[in-house]
């Protein structure tokens, strides 16, 4: 999943990404309003976390602008201001969840997926296609309940193309949420983690749709 | 009962004096005023009547002193009736008038026999007291002077000035009521500003308004503007505090979460032992941090006066808080807040007493959670209920303590009910907690209404 982290603390925005790439996900960092707004208005992130007091522009603000712009992307507001009024400001601005400062790491991840599972319009943790079983919490994939070990890249297009079961996804799409903003971005490496995501899983669940991208389905 | 040091009193007092002193002058003038000019008027009618005994007086061909005609007045016949004249010679009196009867007036001795009209006080028969007016008369052709003399009774003129004066009395007393009366409405209506001021001032100090507002005498309008400057400075010192304390928070905040994070880096790379102490520590400032943030911006919220704020919309606004953050729970919300349900007292503590208990709820409960409120006797009590398993009696009394905590599996810094029963302290509230006929817990929160 890619995620977006607008936080001024460039420590606590290093750790945070250092975590969430830990954990499987394609991490932005931004350092200001502005630039959170400018990268959350423009990239496709599967989730947004949020701190509230930033340079330029307020995290409130920026939330209402891409709420205001139509953008549904999932945020979770991270902050000091962890009274009950700036809560409800907070979820009135269009926030999804809201985390006060200082927080458990185990307690944000739980969170982030939690709103990306929401998203997608899935209710537990464990996605499941034809034996193929991931958990998004502990990031473990198992094939008819035997363990499965793939890369942080094989599971971040596993994970991405079993929340979009069903569903023919691009290749560009599949780049652009795998990838964080900074990185070198070769469209031919998707084809080789799918090859290999192929191989390891040994079922035929990822289809290739000619000309369109692929899709993840019961096979037969 | 008005009270010694009152500004009525001192109005009604100061002029209650000038009015009885300026009235006793007026009357003294006034009554010396009249008895002067009756008394004017009576030497007038005396030296007329002079002037005719004078004119009378004739001494043909020598020989005796003889009068042609006498005063026509019936008041000179009647025996002592107050009004005589006689007409001296040398050797005594010669003519007296007839109301004189058997007596003669007795002048003093003419110091000054000029012609000129003099004035005495005599006394005439049967002790009357007696104005007198004489003049020395000397006939052309007759040596030797006569005095004559015509004279009135005092009693009538000294009679005529009491009425007078005791009418005078009577119209000056009534009026002095009537002014004092005019006074008392004046002062009434003078400090009525005051009066409207005052309570003003009342109702800011029991916070059912804000600022003063309307317009005021010129005199009390700088009062009333110092007094909303005053105001003003207040909410801003207040709100400049709860600034500062939330950036304090914020500045703290950030470190101790990367502190946190550190720790859990180091426990990932072996050093357990350290990172337990570590972060034991860190949540320890951590409640510190919230618990006093809390008690602070409540603290000083309490000291503005006039906050007002109805339950409902603050009870909504938490509601569609939580049903975002708990929307995975799908959790059933009975509210039932009457719309005119005021709490006295700032929004911001409303909704953190609020969003701590509701949230509470949302922790525990299993679907249902209600929120519903009574307001009697200036109390406002709001129950929040859930069907959660609840505490038990023991439980309940410690679930206020800081730091409290029954479940370490639910997220929380088991701070929220003892913020919430600082708060209501604050605003001489309570809280209780209880059994819910839902099943779980039921909160009491009982605050002071608007």
């Amino acid at each position: 999943m890619r995620i977006l982290i607008v936080e001024d603390d460039p420590l606590l925005s290093r750790q945070l990404a250092d975590t969430l790439s830990r954990a499987g996900d394609a991490v932005d960092c931004a350092g200001d309003g502005e630039e959170g707004h400018f990268l959350g208005d423009t990239e496709p992130y599967d989730a947004v976390v949020l701190d509230l007091g930033l340079p330029r522009m307020d995290g409130i603000t920026v939330l209402k602008r891409w709420r205001a712009a139509g953008r549904t992307v999932p945020v979770l507001i991270l902050t000091a201001r962890g009274s009950w009024p700036e809560k409800v400001q907070g979820i009135d601005a269009g926030a999804d969840d809201y985390l006060a400062k200082p927080f458990q790491t185990e307690e944000l991840l739980a969170r982030l997926r939690a709103l990306i599972r929401r998203a997608h319009g899935h209710a537990t943790t464990e996605l499941a296609c034809a034996g193929v079983m991931l958990d998004t919490r502990s990031g473990k994939v198992t094939v008819h309940g035997a363990p499965v070990d793939l890369s942080a890249h094989e599971y971040r297009v596993l994970r991405y193309l079993m929340h979009r079961k069903g569903q023919v996804v691009a290749r560009t799409e599949l780049i652009e949420h795998i990838y964080a903003q900074d990185f070198d971005r070769d469209s031919n490496t998707i084809e080789v983690f799918v090859a290999r995501l192929r191989r390891k899983l040994g079922v035929n669940v990822i289809k290739t749709i000619r000309g369109l991208g692929y899709r993840l389905e019961e096979p037969g | 009962m008005i009270a010694v040091n009152s500004l009525r009193l001192r109005l009604l007092v100061g002029a209650a004096i000038w009015i009885v002193l300026a009235l006793a002058v007026a009357g003294t003038l006034l009554a010396a005023l009249f008895r002067g000019h009756v008394e004017r008027r009576l030497e007038a009618e005396l030296a007329t009547q002079l002037e005719q005994i004078a004119a009378a007086l004739e001494r043909p061909g020598a020989g005796s002193l003889i009068l042609t005609h006498q005063p026509s007045d019936p008041r000179l016949r009647k025996p002592y009736s107050g009004f005589y004249w006689q007409v001296d010679g040398a050797e005594g009196p010669i003519f007296r008038s007839r109301s004189l009867w058997d007596v003669a007036l007795r002048l003093p001795t003419e110091t000054s026999p000029d012609g000129k009209v003099h004035r005495h006080r005599i006394t005439g028969p049967e002790g009357q007291q007696l104005i007198a007016l004489d003049r020395t008369v000397t006939l052309a052709d007759a040596p030797g002077a006569y005095r004559v003399v015509a004279a009135t009774d005092e009693t009538e003129l000294t009679a005529a000035a009491a009425a007078f004066t005791r009418t005078l009395a009577i119209s000056l007393g009534v009026l002095a009521v009537a002014l004092v009366a005019a006074v008392a409405i004046q002062v009434q209506v003078g400090l009525k500003p005051l009066h409207r001021l005052r309570a003003g001032v009342a109702a800011i100090r029991e916070g059912r308004i804000k600022r003063l507002e309307g317009s005021f005498p010129t005199e009390t309008q700088p009062l009333v503007e110092d007094l909303n400057a005053l105001l003003q400075r207040n909410e801003e010192v207040v709100a400049r505090g709860r600034t500062q304390a939330g950036n304090l928070a914020h500045g703290l905040k950030t470190p101790l979460s990367i502190l946190a994070n550190e720790v859990d880096r180091l426990a990932a790379d072996g050093a357990s032992q350290l990172s337990a102490a570590m972060r034991g520590q860190i949540a320890t400032m951590r409640q510190q941090i919230d618990y006093h943030l809390a008690r602070t911006r409540a603290a000083a919220a309490f000291d503005v006066p006039g906050a007002r704020v109805p339950v409902a919309p603050s009870v909504a606004a938490i509601h569609r808080t939580l049903a975002r953050l708990y929307v995975d729970r799908e959790l059933q919300f009975a509210i039932e807040i009457p719309a005119d349900h005021v709490f006295r007292g700032e929004q911001q503590d409303l909704e953190e007493m609020l969003g701590n208990l509701m949230e509470n709820a949302c922790k525990w409960a299993r679907g249902r959670i209600a929120a519903t409120s009574r307001h009697d006797d200036g109390l406002l009590t709001i129950t929040i209920e859930d069907d959660g398993p609840g505490l038990a009696h023991e439980q309940q009394g410690h679930a206020l303590v800081p730091g409290a905590r029954f479940d370490d599996n639910v997220p929380g810094t088991g701070l929220g009910l003892a913020i919430v029963r600082d708060l209501a302290t604050l605003y001489n509230g309570s809280i209780k907690l209880g059994s819910s006929t839902l099943g779980g817990l039921r909160a009491e929160l009982i605050l002071p209404a608007g």
